[in-house]
């Protein structure tokens, strides 16, 4: 394996996609295996508590997505994190809508196709930067009950609504605690 | 100019995966439209991707699955390599025109031609409904054609209403609604639209429960709406 010593995690992994975008270099999935897979399955069994063959397939599964698209991938628009998220969370749904007692015929890979930041200039790459920053500092400083709701909705793929069931509140309280959270991560600017 | 947008509970609900299909098919629409909430969506996406890094790492030997992952990969690289079209209903784009409007790329798979190739039940003289989808237990997904200057009959949801437009305008007591627009309606509200003059109106609708017509003539109406409901059968 040729390996810069030198490269930081981060650094480390944007070589891999291109090196497997370039000459399907399969070393380079396997380091990224080592680090996405867990965290894919984590995110499945949030969902689906103990559905350890689900969160294997859907692993799996994203795997195989970022085989095949490492191509696509433009850390100019995103970090490569949110880019596995999304592939993450297209899996889930395509995985429940095709595995769940109601069956959706609605396609979602045409619903998550279209945000392709065509006109990206220097100006936005920076401001995403900032972004990206701002909310990761923020994140951090979330009080428990804000960031509680997050990962509801979030992590275990449950709707505002559910949130409020599940967490015998108001859907009051939720909305509330999700707007605050968001202007806090300066995410949600009033309208 | 875009004035109705999704709410911000809807558009996390979106990035975070866990808004229903049919809900998301209209926030899908919109977004080709609006550049505002494409952004507010990276933003949300962004978010997303933190919570989704700081998850639990579970200690669990994945060395089986990885084994077994590349196996497929090394032995069967041809069925885990999608050819570029593979999954995707061929689009023509001089076909996507036929009847001088533009299909958004969400509808796509429901729509190959245009809008004229669907079914289309005539409800009044102004008025017709196309399904698209119906949700087994669930949201009715249709499309919406209303002739210009026409009024739709008086009418109250009995669950909550996404209305998306995709040609021409409309109006009601809180206002006019143009392309792009995204409208969420719930159960108490009781309007009645009315089309500009200038032009037909094209809306996406999904209905988590049947419309109810309230004018006396009109109600002539409900049997054949929840007809064509999934709910009602």
């Amino acid at each position: 394996m040729e390996r810069a010593p030198l490269l930081q995690p981060d650094e480390q992994r944007l070589t891999d996609i291109s090196a497997i975008a370039e000459r399907r270099d399969q070393a380079a999935l396997s380091r990224l295996f080592d680090h996405y897979v867990p965290k894919i399955r984590s995110f499945c069994l949030a969902a689906q508590p103990g559905a350890n063959l689900m969160a294997d397939d859907i692993a799996q599964e994203v795997m195989i997505r970022i085989w095949n698209k490492a191509h696509t991938y433009k850390p100019e628009s995103a970090s490569l994190n949110t880019w596995v998220f999304t592939l993450a969370r297209n899996a889930r749904i395509d995985y429940l809508r095709k595995n769940s007692r109601h069956q959706s015929d609605i396609d979602p890979e045409y619903l998550w196709q279209n945000i392709v930041d065509e006109n990206a200039d220097p100006f936005k790459d920076a401001q995403h930067k900032r972004d990206q920053e701002r909310i990761q500092q923020g994140l951090n400083k979330l009080p428990p009950d804000q960031k509680e709701v997050l990962l509801k909705v979030y992590l275990e793929g449950k709707t505002h609504k559910e949130a409020a069931e599940e967490l015998s509140l108001p859907l009051g309280t939720i909305k509330s605690r999700v707007r605050l959270a968001l202007h806090k991560l300066t995410i949600y600017i009033k309208r | 100019m875009i004035n109705y947008h999704p709410s911000i509970e809807i558009l996390t609900d979106y990035a975070a995966g866990s808004l229903p299909l049919a809900h998301s098919l209209c926030v899908s629409t919109h977004l080709e439209h609006c550049n505002e909430c494409q952004q507010q969506i990276k933003k949300l996406e962004t978010l997303g991707a933190h919570l989704f890094d700081q998850g639990h790492t579970e200690h669990r030997q994945l060395s089986n699955l990885k084994d077994s992952f590349f196996k497929r990969l090394t032995e069967e690289p041809e069925d885990l390599v999608e050819s570029p079209q593979a999954n995707k209903k061929p689009v023509n784009e001089d076909v996507m025109q036929w009847d001088d409007y533009k299909i958004p790329n969400s509808l796509r798979q429901f729509i190959t031609k245009g809008y004229n190739e669907l079914n289309w039940m005539r409800l009044s003289p102004s008025f017709k409904i196309a399904t698209l989808y119906n949700e087994e237990g669930g949201a009715q997904v249709a499309l919406t054609r209303i002739k210009a200057g026409a009024h739709m009959p008086v009418h109250t949801h009995t669950g909550d209403e996404i209305t998306l437009v995709l040609q021409g305008a409309f109006s009601d007591e809180s206002g006019v609604y143009r392309k792009g627009d995204f409208i969420n309606r719930d159960a108490s509200h009781k309007h009645q639209p009315i089309v500009t003059k200038d032009a037909e109106c094209i809306c996406l609708t999904v209905l988590d429960a049947p419309i109810e017509f309230t004018g006396w003539f009109a109600r002539l109406l409900n049997p054949l709406i929840r007809r064509y409901h999934p709910h009602s059968h």
